[in-house]
């Protein structure tokens, strides 16, 4: 089945065409919000509410846009908002405290590969701390868009469809965001 | 195009957001400038750097994600199926109230009189229901009585009789809401026959899930060995481990745990399964399966664990 097929399917409530189609995404949905997020348990939060929403407002789906654009629009909405709740109560340690005591949030993702030159790996270690603290700096939206280009793959356009502004406002966000890495980073490069 | 214009853009260009004619103009600009080729060299870098500071979710992280996914589908579709039933029990004792208040208008000023008539009316409309209703069987063979929701009914049996009649048996099937502790027997009882209907994967889950809390008793351990062995579902696979942890040193969990490695074709099931293993005090029985697994594993961090364990072993990797 194709992907409009799939869809027709799903909403008329066959469970394994929803599967499917959540199949096809899933793994994009969660590296995005874990990308967004730095956080594998926010990632995953993210990735329930955005399959349950679909699920739940499937039958409203016209196909008037890609069901690409539409899954990405809920995704990158639930984002913002967790973004922006997380801006509020300012930027928490990646710290959490367990049953086996404290543990770093970001452990349960997956590092970067790691380089055998220690000088380099320190250097490299340096590097994603500050890019980390420089993703943190940015804001909500500049953030969003920057992930979706840079990581995502997705063009200007596409982004600005998703998140409900022009191209030109997604391409402004982007030379925001890049222009505070170049600042923050340019000692490290 | 002015250097200002040219190092602005080099995102895009790096991006490959610019349209020919700006690409074209920015090349040429770059080819003659050297502060914007060494730009474009650093905003290269800053690029490299940032592909490198990217986060993937681990295999298990999606594996979990897909199976909370799976399990919340299913509540949702249970929780649909119940409203829907709700609404026909609404619908059905809606209009028995209609029937009931037309009557109670007529009763109200002659109470004496109300219940002879009430039985005749009731009689007269139960007459023509069942006369008119398929489930009428008539005589004193059986009562077509209204059908309950919460019944579903299998025909076992039919005869015909020599009275001209038909006999027929029916299996019932009645729905009951039982609530209880998890540690409780009968709930027990029933969540181990939850734990294997084929036909809800969602349902199986969560009575795994509430089953391995209990694990010290040897039927639901045994019910735990089941589901990881032979349950279609990963996420019912993987709640079944995580009920089996802290029986990995147990001879017969040990040896389902090496199978499950041998034969899960889900590698989230497989990494948990190696790091649970390793873990353990190794023994000479796991090489053969360690070895054999290296020969046919294709998940790079169960390869590294696998060899880890053989060579805390002084084992080859390889089979000879």
């Amino acid at each position: 089945m194709d992907e409009p097929e799939l869809i027709r399917s799903a909403q008329k409530g066959d469970q394994r065409a929803f599967e499917q189609l959540v199949r096809l995404y899933d793994q994009n949905v969660l590296r995005l919000a874990t990308n967004l997020l730095r956080s594998a348990e926010d990632a995953n939060d993210i990735y329930q509410e955005a399959f349950l929403r679909v699920y739940k407002n499937l039958h409203t789906f016209r196909f008037d846009c890609s069901f690409h654009t539409w899954l990405y629009r809920i995704v990158s909405n639930l984002c913002l908002d967790a973004l922006r709740k997380r801006k509020v109560r300012r930027e928490e340690s990646s710290l959490v405290e367990t049953s086996e005591g404290y543990l770093d949030r970001m452990d349960t993702v997956e590092e970067p590969r790691a380089d055998s030159d220690p000088e380099r790996r320190l250097e490299s270690k340096q590097v994603r701390e500050k890019i980390q603290q420089v993703l943190g700096g940015l804001t909500p939206r500049e953030r969003a868009v920057f992930e979706m280009r840079h990581y995502q793959g997705m063009r200007l356009r596409t982004i600005g469809e998703l998140m409900g502004t022009s191209e030109e406002a997604a391409k402004n966000c982007l030379f925001r965001a890049t222009q505070k890495m170049r600042a923050a980073l340019g000692d490290f490069l | 195009m002015t250097c200002e214009d040219a190092r602005k853009n080099l995102p895009l260009f790096l991006y490959g957001e610019m349209s020919f004619d700006e690409e074209e103009l920015l090349e040429v600009h770059i080819d003659e400038c050297d502060g914007c080729r060494e730009a474009l060299e650093r905003e290269r870098a800053m690029f490299a750097a940032l592909d490198a500071a990217e986060v993937t979710p681990t295999a298990q992280a999606l594996a979990d994600a897909r199976s909370e996914l799976h399990r919340r589908l299913a509540g949702e579709r249970r929780l649909g199926m119940e409203r829907d039933r709700g609404l026909e029990r609404t619908q059905t004792a809606g209009f028995w109230n209609k029937i009931r208040e037309g009557f109670s208008i007529h009763f109200h000023f002659a109470p004496g009189l109300a219940q002879v008539a009430g039985a005749v009316a009731m009689l007269a409309l139960g007459f023509l229901t069942a006369r008119f209703t398929p489930g009428h069987l008539g005589g004193g063979m059986g009562q077509a009585g209204l059908v309950d929701p919460m019944t579903t009914s299998h025909v076992r049996y039919v005869e015909p009789m020599s009275t001209g009649r038909v006999r027929i048996v029916v299996d019932e099937t009645r729905q009951r809401e039982l609530s209880g502790r998890p540690t409780d027997e009968a709930i027990q009882r029933l969540l181990l026959t939850a734990a294997k209907d084929p036909s809800d994967a969602g349902l199986r889950v969560e009575s795994v899930d509430l089953l391995k809390n209990n694990s010290q008793s040897a039927e639901i351990r045994k019910a735990l060995v089941y589901s990881l062995e032979h349950d279609p579902n990963a996420g019912v696979r993987l709640k079944a481990l995580d009920g089996l942890k802290q029986f990995a040193a147990d001879p017969d969990t040990r040896t389902a745990l090496t199978q499950v490695l041998l034969k899960d074709d889900n590698p989230g099931v497989r990494t948990q399964v190696i790091d649970l293993l390793v873990q353990q005090q190794h023994n000479d029985a796991m090489v053969g399966v360690l070895q054999e697994l290296m020969e046919k594993e294709d998940n790079n961090y169960i390869r590294l664990r696998c060899q880890k364990i053989l060579q805390e072993m002084n084992a080859s990797a390889e089979m000879y």
